[in-house]
């Protein structure tokens, strides 16, 4: 297979935009602040087709998480639109699966509680839940520990809990917010072969906001590169690199394009970032976010 | 996968003695034989100090008649009517602190500022509106609890970590669900906390005031005794509620330990 890193103008409308289940219009959000007006996210738009793996990469500060929170819906007075098959988003939608960066179980429930949760929600009944609940249980491999607690597992453990507890309300798209950022290197990229295990059976849409760029490009079909401070679209990169993969991929020429691709646009946007936090350490008084 | 399952570490053996648990028999049996040789020892006027056997016979009386069982019920009640009322308030109020800073910037202080105020203070007033009977005793346990039960819930709903709340919020939960599934269950131990520290104050409160002035309970009956000057019976009685109070609080602990509210 051809393997050549092609990228897509950000001007350049999307092929997938007439199919697209997500499709992200002109976002715009500023924060007021006691030193002036923040413009996280910046005119940002792009769509999503089923079945596809989209990352959203950039620099720490770039506005990915404001951006995460608004097409969850948990996140309101931005300019643009959100839709979901059609639908304009106005607040959390039945639609959009969500997976927190942070620790997010619920530490009183067991596993299989915490994964039927948002099933208990729509009143399922108690014994079609916990079926439900251990089917998605043992899809991210956790079979074995239904019956414990967060407080047992570790910490990539409990996030494959959270992550069944979002796939188990069946989600047309599945939202992540760096899902492993808190993890070891290691347990990094076994689960994140896991999770592209289960996007490929699933065919399920998913949108991962990372800062990691070895995950972003092992696992999408399509990278987007925001810029730093405000928050817009740098670059659209597709990901050409055959399916199935798993962290193997990691090690292979061609990947290492594309790493080396994605950095060279990151770097300078990183890089603008770290002045910018530099300048405020030096200046505390001075335009600060 | 590299991850490992984290293993409790194995519980510890209750039966073997150890240098601290000899210790602190011998520091009882030497009270107890300090206790027993200033009762021979005649220094003291009869009966003040009475022998360990009196107290023992006392204790024995005490549990073998009806009307003891019938006080301890009646201070139970109150106590349990107390906690029970200001449990809800505290709750409620809590809950209203904790959910809106406008309101909890504005009363906070003032709660703060009432919470170590000697509640017995009122107790005049109590009597006044509530009358010498049970009544008022419960009114002095309910002001005693409300306090640390309201700031500990208030303190506990502001420490709920805040993504299991957008957690809920994404799974679109609706108010009722959020305050059932979410709200009460991660403050369940500020909750059980102030419920512990609510049920130590309204025992003094409730048991103070019926030292004071009433006619019925077991501070009454304490009381009554010692104007009776009838020495084992009011040591016996002591002795009695001292272990029922530890009863009390241990059981509260236990519904606090990790293991039984993990489901609530």
């Amino acid at each position: 297979m051809p393997i050549s890193p092609s990228t897509a103008d950000r001007a350049a409308p999307s092929r997938r935009t007439a199919d697209a289940i997500l499709t992200v219009g002109n976002i715009d959000m500023r924060f007021e602040t006691p030193d002036g007006t923040l413009v996280a996210v910046d005119d940002v738009s792009f769509t999503v087709a089923p079945g596809e793996f989209l990352s959203v990469i950039g620099p720490s500060g770039c506005g990915k998480s404001t951006l995460f929170n608004v097409i969850g819906g948990l996140l309101g007075g931005y300019q643009g639109r959100v839709t979901v098959a059609g639908e304009t988003i106005t607040g959390p939608h039945a639609s959009i699966g969500m997976v927190f960066q942070e620790e997010s179980t619920f530490p009183w429930r067991t596993v299989t509680d915490n994964v039927a949760f948002p099933l208990e929600l729509i009143g399922m009944p108690k014994q079609k839940r916990i079926e439900r609940a251990r089917h998605f249980i043992r899809l991210v491999g956790l079979d074995g520990f239904e019956n414990r607690y967060p407080g047992e597992l570790s910490g990539g453990m409990r996030q494959r809990v959270s992550l069944a507890r979002t796939l188990a309300s069946e989600p047309k798209i599945l939202l992540m917010d760096e899902p492993f950022a808190a993890l070891d290197e290691q347990t990094r990229l076994l689960l994140g072969d896991k999770v592209l295990q289960i996007q490929q059976d699933l065919k399920q849409t998913t949108l991962l906001i990372t800062h990691n760029i070895t995950e972003a490009v092992q696992m999408s079909d399509r990278i987007l590169v925001m810029t730093y401070r405000p928050g817009k679209v740098k670059r659209i990169v597709d990901i050409d690199l055959p399916r199935p993969r798993t962290s193997e991929i990691v090690g292979s020429e061609a990947f290492g394009r594309y790493v080396a691709q994605i950095w060279a646009d990151l770097r300078e946007e990183a890089s603008r970032g770290m002045q910018d936090d530099e300048s405020r350490a030096l200046h505390p008084g001075g335009a600060r976010p | 996968m590299a991850e490992t399952v984290r293993v409790k570490p194995a519980a510890h053996s209750a039966l073997r003695l150890s240098p601290v648990t000899l210790l602190r028999v011998a520091i009882v049996l030497t009270l107890l034989a300090c206790w027993e040789l200033l009762a021979a020892s005649g220094w003291l006027y009869r009966d003040v100090v009475p022998s360990l056997l009196a107290i023992g016979g006392a204790v024995y009386e005490l549990l073998s008649h009806g009307e003891y069982y019938f006080n301890l019920g009646v201070t139970a009640g109150e106590i349990g009517v107390a906690l029970l009322i200001g449990g809800t308030g505290g709750l409620l109020v809590g809950l209203a602190l904790g959910a809106n800073r406008f309101l909890s910037k504005a009363f906070e202080s003032y709660l703060y500022y009432l919470g170590p105020t000697p509640k017995i203070i009122f107790f005049p007033i109590m009597i006044m509106w509530f009358g010498v009977g049970p009544g008022s005793k419960v009114a002095m346990g309910t002001i005693s609890c409300f306090f640390p039960i309201v700031l500990s819930v208030a303190a506990g709903m502001r420490q709920i970590d805040k993504v299991l709340i957008r957690v809920g919020k994404s799974f679109r939960a609706g108010t009722w669900q959020m305050v059932m599934k979410i709200y009460l269950p991660a403050m369940r131990h500020p909750i059980i906390n102030g419920v512990r520290l609510g049920l130590g104050v309204a025992l003094i409160g409730t048991l103070l005031a019926e030292t004071k002035l009433s006619n019925k309970g077991i501070g009454f009956l304490i009381i009554q005794a010692y104007s009776l000057f009838d020495m084992p019976r009011m040591y016996a009685m002591l002795i009695v509620l001292f272990v029922l109070s530890i009863g009390a609080n241990a059981l509260v602990g236990r519904l606090g330990g990790l293991d039984s509210i993990k489901r609530f």
